[in-house]
């Protein structure tokens, strides 16, 4: 053989076959791809229809969209509610009717504001807190049924004991927060909160405990079914009561303010906050107002129960439960100007002499009705 | 101020002056858990010395740098003075200014009593509600003060000898209009503030304030008779027309920072019950007896003393013959009730959440105690 020829042979093979191997790859991504772009709508479509619930339900109802849409409207109406209480007409010029940019507007004042960050604080925890506080009662809000088939996370059978389990991790945030900050009036405020908690959490999981028993189960959406022909705040009247108290000391409204108490311990364990942070955890009191109160309708005002309008029954259930919502959302801000704050040992004694006796009670009643056999 | 030492497992906390409810003013306290432990007062922020700028002013020009002692009420402050003035010169006051002083000054004490119920209101956590219906409320004294002086707030009305002008021209029917508005008014306050069930919750029983305590460390005002002592100057030491006045000394029994708060209120009352009078019996004749502004009364102590609004304000002028006093020595009612103050948390056990309601109890103006 030609030596030459061979050398020829040999170049040949490590030069032009990758050549043609590249221009295979080449062509076959660029086929690929055209594919793809060419069936775009068609594969997004199928997509889409597929798993057009989730996506609707994680990025609209009880996901993002409405967590964020509905803490602005709040802070808006609370701040044109409470105005109207006192003599006042509230955000009136930023955004040309009734002031509706303005929250917009702070909300931009925050982000763009510098953040403080005090010295010698611990600034890991300082920082990550006021990330992780709002996504805690967020992720309990997507345990809530707002339809039979409308639930974003349905655990089935363990719904209760999970959101209590999630809404539990919620006080040693702020805990942690007021730790960190390294200071006198956050420290007071998170050991308020501790205190709190405590004497709140326990008789609501004790009311929670006799809805379930009355309706044998620890699913949300059986406890909503058991209440198409009574509302259970008839039956559970007592816990009814506790529970709705509870609502305002979870969410720390106005009577119950007291681990943010303004004139006594300045914003307790926010007082550090600057900037986006404090927008975090201002936002996050709506968030957990909601959660809770989305729960108070689950078991006790029928949850998402009501006449079916024009057909349309998960729209309708949707719009039952939103409107539910709106009212109690819109109760809880009128105490706000109302009541004043409740002092600690009052709140305490609130909790342990009159809240957790009537939860025990409301369960022992509840037990001996089921065992009768009355429900 | 040197630091007090601290006792081993206390928190001492620094309350104010940056923060939302305390004023111009630093509070110390030792805080043992919730409990308080010890109260210091720090008092000195707003030290302006009127009484040093009062010695290089002569007395006409004195009344408008001593009324800014109290802006809510500085018809009562200023009166004071002039008194002392009126004393050293040896004046005589007609008849009808003397009701109108009164008239004017009483106005002053509702205007000031409300702003306090406002204050103490939003220090137990109403939502500033309460304090924006005192406002509104208290703009109806003030048009009326814009009407008479020309001014809202620091009237400078009084001038040794009188008044500086007679009542406009249906003045009287617009103060019997505003008491009924007021009237109104104060029994919808009284049903729904302070008659509250959680507003007497965080009130009653809170810094009792027994009246032997109230007498041994001086206590005056309202804060006194909060605690059942009938002492009001007014009464006492008759001034201007309160000789002809029928109204009565409030006092209260329970002695804590609710009944402070009550004398208060129905202060108020007995304040509008005097206006009323003094609009349907104010008596005829001059408002002014003229007095040079160059005067220059002879040498002498005199002493003068009213009821304002926060308490017993005592003024003692010294005059030298000269045209400008040669030394005012001002016993202002806050800073004797911060000495009260800073003793309470011995009297009775008071906690961390009860100082905003105890201190606004006590209704203290920083601008007053510092002078």
């Amino acid at each position: 053989m030609n030596p030459v020829l061979s050398v020829w042979n040999l170049i040949a093979t490590y030069v032009f076959l990758p050549t043609d191997l590249i221009i295979q790859w080449v062509s076959d991504f660029f086929n690929t791809t055209m594919d793809i772009l060419l069936h775009l709508p068609q594969y997004a479509m199928e997509f889409l229809t597929v798993n057009a619930k989730p996506i609707l339900q994680i990025t609209i109802l009880p996901g993002l969209a409405w967590v964020i849409v509905y803490a602005i409207i709040a802070v808006w109406f609370e701040r044109k509610f409470l105005a109207r209480a006192m003599l006042r007409v509230g955000p009136y010029y930023c955004g040309g009717k009734a002031g509706w940019l303005q929250l917009i507007a702070d909300f931009m004042k925050l982000f763009f504001k510098e953040i403080i960050i005090p010295r010698d604080v611990n600034w890991l925890f300082f920082l990550a807190m006021p990330v992780l506080l709002p996504s805690v009662p967020a992720l309990a809000v997507i345990l809530i049924p707002f339809d039979t088939h409308w639930v974003l996370w349905d655990v089935g059978g363990i719904g209760l004991p999970i959101f209590f389990a999630i809404a539990g991790i919620a006080p040693l945030i702020p805990i942690f927060t007021g730790w960190a900050s390294k200071n006198k009036y956050t420290f007071i405020g998170a050991w308020r909160v501790a205190y709190m908690y405590i004497s709140a959490e326990i008789p609501m999981v004790i009311c929670g405990a006799a809805v379930a028993i009355m309706t044998g189960s620890f699913n949300l959406v059986e406890i909503v079914k058991a209440q198409q022909n009574m509302w259970f705040f008839v039956p559970q009247f007592i816990g009814f009561v506790v529970f709705f108290l509870g609502v305002f000391i979870q969410s720390e409204r106005t009577p119950f303010d007291i681990p943010g108490a303004e004139t006594e311990i300045v914003l307790g364990w926010r007082t550090e906050y600057s900037g986006v942070l404090y927008g975090f955890v201002m936002f996050t009191e709506y968030v957990m107002l909601q959660a809770w109160a989305l729960l108070f309708l689950t078991l006790y005002m029928g949850g998402y129960n009501g006449p079916v309008l024009f057909g349309a029954a998960t729209a309708s259930h949707i719009f039952w439960m939103v409107l539910k919502f709106v009212t109690l959302v819109t109760l809880v801000i009128l105490c706000r100007c109302v009541f004043p704050r409740l002092r600690m040992d009052q709140m305490l004694k609130l909790g342990w002499y009159y809240l957790t006796p009537l939860a025990i009670l409301n369960l022992i009643v509840t037990l001996a009705l089921k065992l009768m056999g009355v429900f | 101020m040197s630091e007090p030492e601290i006792v081993p497992d206390i928190m001492r906390i620094s309350w104010g002056p940056q923060h939302p409810m305390s004023g111009q003013t630093r509070i110390l306290l030792d805080l043992d858990g919730e409990k308080v432990h010890r109260i210091i007062a720090d008092l000195g922020f707003t030290h302006r010395g009127i009484e040093k700028i009062l010695e290089n002013r002569t007395f006409l020009q004195g009344i408008v740098p001593i009324e800014r002692m109290v802006m809510a009420d500085t018809p009562n402050i200023g009166i004071c003075y002039i008194k002392a003035i009126e004393e050293a010169m040896g004046v005589e006051v007609p008849e009808r200014a003397n009701w109108i002083r009164s008239l004017v000054c009483e106005m002053a004490r509702i205007n000031s009593h409300l702003y306090a119920f406002g204050l103490q209101a939003e220090s137990t956590g109403y939502f500033p509600a309460v304090f924006l219906w005192t406002t509104v409320d208290r703009a109806w004294i003030l048009q009326l003060f814009a009407e008479l002086t020309g001014a809202r707030w620091s009237l400078n009305f009084f001038l040794p000898g009188g008044v500086y002008k007679d009542l406009p021209e249906g003045f009287e029917n617009k103060v019997i209009e505003g008491v009924h508005y007021l009237r109104r008014r104060f029994q919808k306050y009284w049903d729904a503030m302070v008659e509250n069930y959680t507003f007497e919750m965080r009130c009653d029983d809170v810094a009792i304030l027994k009246p032997e305590d109230a007498i041994r460390l001086g206590a005056t005002g309202p804060v006194l008779r909060g605690s059942r002592v009938a002492i009001d100057v007014r009464k006492d030491e008759p001034y201007a027309a309160y000789r002809d006045l029928d109204f009565e000394v409030i006092t209260e029994d329970a002695c804590d920072s609710m009944a402070r708060t009550k004398v208060r209120f129905r202060e108020i009352v007995q304040s509008l019950n005097m206006m009323e009078q003094i609009a349907k019996e104010i008596p005829d004749g001059p408002v002014r007896t003229r007095v040079p502004f160059f005067a220059r009364p002879k040498a002498g102590e005199y002493l003068s003393r009213v009821e304002t609004a926060r308490g017993e304000l005592g003024v003692h002028l010294f005059t030298d013959g000269g045209m400008n006093p040669y030394r005012v020595k001002i016993n202002s009612p806050t800073l004797r009730n911060m000495y009260v103050f800073e003793r309470l948390a011995e009297l009775d056990e008071i906690l961390m959440a009860d100082i905003p309601v105890v201190i606004n109890s006590i209704d203290p103006w920083y601008l007053d105690s510092d002078r």
